[in-house]
């Protein structure tokens, strides 16, 4: 048995091309793709966002277990929505689940954190924007299998990385999820894949104009909104090839933007 | 004991606890307050506050703000979650956002309150031992518009100042335990309202003329340990200036 390297002399000089994703996907707008966002909430009624939130459900405690109710609080902190806004702006036509974590009250954030993303994956929502983490270290390891069944039950898991200087989780988990940080780019459509970096992708992530509650309107800061940068576009691919695996999505992202042909 | 004798025991029970109180916080705050305005001007920002963990459900108050509106945020809270101080507290992330005075939004009510235009905001979270403990807010830029957004360099040289902040509250937050846990002590057995007896005590000691009987009792007391003979000479002089004061006022002379 040869290897690929022995069948081809020229490997080396190149990186192979694993996936041919085509054209089509390019003028994609995310339909039939549903992306669960773990935030803290959506503005549903916000004009950019209209028709296009298909659920919201919250958190709430029921006897030290975390279920979840469905939800008309919308967003008091406008994170959900901001990142709501910049997927849709991307694939218009994704459906969007709002799985409200933060600002429920009376739920350990770790906890409510925990418990939605697993709400997602038992959901089968097809990508996972996770625009949060943790640093805590008991974290680490219920995180970590919930990864795991996320990337056997084919979800795509998009995580930001930390703004600070320390490890966060999911973040660092390299193999069976997507880690973004921010960039610099102003053009949302261009992303980078860092090979060999903990955190592999970046993103536009730096002043940023997306969607707020009541209407509105912010320009923000911060790794969080990279991830849904990388969320829009992998929805697009996803609207074309449906059948594509967590891993083979990233390796389409790898390849997209080593060719620097992403848009 | 008398009714005057029991009054006078827990007064003065109440003044020490007070006393400690503020020893222990008082110099903590003020340390606080100095290093945001340090920060503030390392980040060119106009403004600049801490807020800390209110109560178990994640609300906020603010505990140190710099700036004219300072007094009145002092009295603010906001709620679990709530606008761009409670996402950062929930989530531990920290976040930059410009044009926040744009439209409505969840910024009008403490606009309103201190009578401050809100355009952009850096919050990054206070974190001690993994835990989060309150939120580092920088507010606009200092000058005339156009003003630029804060910078992800920024971002990160305001995570550097939030560590040495995080030491300082919580520091602080110990602090506060011992002295609430001496106010609840002493409130056990009191009528006295110890707020009241904290707001006496601040107001007197703001005064010039509690300034300068202190200075005075840090003379006598000064005076007093140089030895015998000064101790009697100091005596005479007060009494003399008592005689002198009481000649000049008919009240009654009262003996040292």
């Amino acid at each position: 048995m040869t290897s690929n390297r022995e069948d081809n002399p020229d490997c080396e000089a190149r990186t192979p091309t694993l996936l041919d994703l085509g054209e089509g996907w390019r003028s994609a707008t995310g339909k039939g793709v549903t992306v669960g966002i773990v935030d803290s909430g959506i503005d549903a009624d916000h004009p950019d966002l209209a028709g296009r939130i298909v659920e919201s459900v919250e958190a709430r405690l029921d006897d030290k277990r975390v279920v979840f109710d469905p939800s008309e609080a919308g967003d008091s902190a406008g994170h959900g929505t901001a990142c709501a806004g910049i997927i849709s702006r991307i694939a218009p036509d994704t459906k969007l689940f709002s799985i409200k974590v933060l600002g429920t009250g009376g739920i350990g954030d770790g906890q409510a954190f925990l418990a939605g993303l697993e709400y997602a994956i038992n959901k089968r929502h097809r990508i996972i924007n996770l625009s949060l983490g943790t640093t805590k270290p008991q974290f680490f390891s219920p995180l970590h299998d919930l990864l795991d069944r996320a990337y056997q039950a084919g979800c795509v898991v998009v995580a930001a990385a930390n703004n600070l200087p320390q490890p966060s989780f999911p973040s660092v988990f390299s193999s069976s999820l997507i880690s973004v940080v921010k960039s610099t780019e102003t053009n949302h459509l261009y992303f980078g894949f860092n090979y060999g970096e903990v955190i592999e992708l970046s993103a536009p992530g730096v002043n940023v104009r997306t969607t707020w509650p009541n209407g509105g309107y912010r320009t923000l800061t911060g790794n969080s909104f990279a991830c849904p940068h990388i969320v829009g576009v992998i929805a697009l691919i996803l609207e074309t090839h449906p059948d594509l695996t967590p891993f083979q999505v990233k390796s389409a992202l790898y390849d997209l933007a080593r060719r620097r042909q992403a848009f | 004991m008398s009714g005057n004798d029991e009054l006078n025991k827990k007064l003065r029970r109440l003044i020490d606890t007070v006393d400690i109180a503020n020893l222990l916080t008082e110099p903590l705050t003020r340390s606080i307050h100095d290093l945001l305005g340090v920060s503030a001007g390392e980040l060119n920002a106009r403004e600049a506050s801490v807020l800390i963990r209110d109560g178990e459900d994640g609300g906020l108050r603010f505990l140190a703000a710099t700036g004219e509106a300072a007094p009145t945020l002092l009295n603010l809270k906001i709620p679990a979650g709530k606008g761009i101080a409670g996402f950062v507290m929930s989530s531990g992330q920290p976040m930059a956002v410009s044009n926040v005075g744009e439209e409505a939004n969840f910024y009008a009510e403490v606009d309103k309150a201190t009578g401050y235009s809100t355009e952009m905001i850096l919050a990054t979270p206070l974190r001690h031992n993994d835990d989060m403990i309150g939120v580092l807010e920088y507010i606009n830029r200092p000058g005339e518009p156009p003003h630029l957004p804060f910078t992800p360099e920024e971002m990160d040289k305001a995570a550097h100042f939030a560590d040495a902040i995080a030491s300082l509250v919580n520091a602080y937050e110990s602090a506060k335990l011992f002295r609430d846990l001496g106010e609840k002590i002493v409130g056990t057995d009191e009528d006295l309202d110890i707020t009241s007896v904290r707001e006496w005590l601040r107001d007197l000691r703001s005064s010039s003329e509690h300034s300068e009987m202190m200075d005075l009792a840090i003379l006598i007391r000064e005076v007093a340990s140089r030895g015998e003979s000064e101790r009697r000479i100091c005596k005479e002089i007060l009494e003399s200036v008592l005689r002198y004061s009481d000649s000049k006022s008919d009240r009654n002379f009262l003996s040292l």
